[in-house]
């Protein structure tokens, strides 16, 4: 009897773990379809850290752990390696820098997320936005700019113009120029 | 903090009787759409879109990596007060678009807006508007030769590079200025029409020059 050494691994059998939900910063497609719930950013996890609804901050937060804003914070907000979530009760006037920053609540002043930006329904901000991806839910409240970064190179910077009346598209329909 | 006006989305005072009925939204071919994605698409780009946000707009146009800025320009319209006359003046357009002064935007997505403002507001706009583009800039806008509107702008999601999804948010109507090609570039100085469609619903597409 031959002993063969075998390549597979030990035979286990681990516990099922869900799969992660990705945070994907790739391009978005198109579709305004709404998104499933595969790829949609976690909304909370129980161990985030929390600033309750008394609670009011004058300063600058940093840190190294996810969190949640259900209070008032004024200054900067620093987290740029976890996710910062500012809840329904949550009323921030500061800069906020996270990966992916959830606003609920009420934000005056920049955003900054590394990864995604997310802006839901009772949210609402006033200030710009940077983020690669960017999500607006409908009933959601804002005034100011939403900075995203281009997913490759687009070409570079020949005549608009000229470029325009080269590739000008075939109409189908009536054309009327004034 | 309450710097968002709860008047934001209702209709402006002249636009009658307003019912709560909402027509289910229509999908129409865009070819002054396709043809701005084409501009889009060439580098970064400032844009200003003065239709209330849309998630999905936001979403579609985050793939061309551009710089987005969202003033809802009608939003803005029917929340001024009471004493500020029935029309919005040159100040009126420029407190609305106090943006830092070096801003300057490539394309302007104005909409169906053009129908819901009086010929003298619009001329007003246009001023502001050269202000704050670079010459070769691309203003996208829809006018309506239907003798009605509705009482309210509609709200446009793109579909796709092709497709606008006109959502009616209000049953009632208005009637509608029915601007002519050479009144939009007799009121909108500085700006002549680049491309304009005639679409099958009833509505011309324009895709204006900065000159």
């Amino acid at each position: 009897m031959v002993w063969k050494k075998s390549d597979d691994p030990p035979t286990q059998h681990p516990e099922p773990t869900p799969a992660p939900r990705p945070m994907t910063a790739s391009a978005p497609t198109p579709s305004p379809a709404p998104m499933s719930a595969a790829n949609e950013p976690p909304r909370r996890s129980s161990t985030n850290a929390t600033i309750g609804p008394s609670i009011f901050i004058k300063g600058d937060l940093s840190g190294e752990e996810d969190l949640v804003i259900e209070g008032r914070v004024e200054g900067k907000v620093d987290l740029k390696q976890n996710n910062v979530t500012i809840g329904k009760n949550g009323r921030v006037r500061a800069d906020v820098f996270g990966k992916v920053v959830i606003i609920e609540g009420e934000v005056d002043g920049n955003v900054f997320a590394r990864e995604q930006a997310i802006l839901r329904q009772a949210g609402a901000i006033r200030g710009n936005i940077t983020a690669p991806r960017v999500m607006l839910e409908d009933g959601s409240r804002f005034k100011g700019s939403i900075d995203m970064e281009a997913p490759k190179e687009t070409g570079g910077n020949a005549s608009r113009h000229s470029d325009r009346e080269a590739n000008r598209p075939e109409a189908t329909g009536v054309k009327a120029t004034a | 903090m309450s710097w968002f006006s709860s008047r934001g989305s209702g209709p402006r005072k002249e636009q009658g009787r307003v019912q709560t009925e909402v027509v289910e939204p229509d999908v129409h071919r865009s070819l002054a759409l396709a043809a701005l994605c084409e501009e889009i698409r060439r580098r970064k780009l400032q844009v200003l879109d003065l239709g209330s946000a849309v998630g999905s707009n936001v979403e579609f146009l985050s793939q061309y990596g551009c710089k987005l800025f969202i003033e809802d320009l009608y939003a803005a319209l029917s929340s001024r007060a009471p004493g500020e006359g029935e029309l919005a003046g040159p100040n009126f357009f420029a407190e609305f678009l106090s943006l830092p002064e070096d801003t300057r935007f490539d394309v302007v997505l104005a909409w169906d807006l053009f129908d819901y403002l009086q010929r003298k507001e619009l001329a007003a706009f246009s001023e502001q508007l050269r202000n704050l583009t670079n010459r070769g800039a691309l203003i996208f806008a829809l006018v309506s030769y239907h003798k009605t509107i509705p009482a309210q702008p509609y709200r446009f999601r793109i579909k796709d590079e092709q497709h606008l999804i006109y959502e009616r948010r209000t049953g009632a109507d208005r009637p509608s200025p029915r601007l002519a090609p050479a009144e939009v570039t007799g009121l909108l100085k500085g700006f002549r029409v680049d491309r304009s469609f005639l679409l099958k619903h009833g509505i011309q597409e324009y895709l204006l020059v900065r000159e």
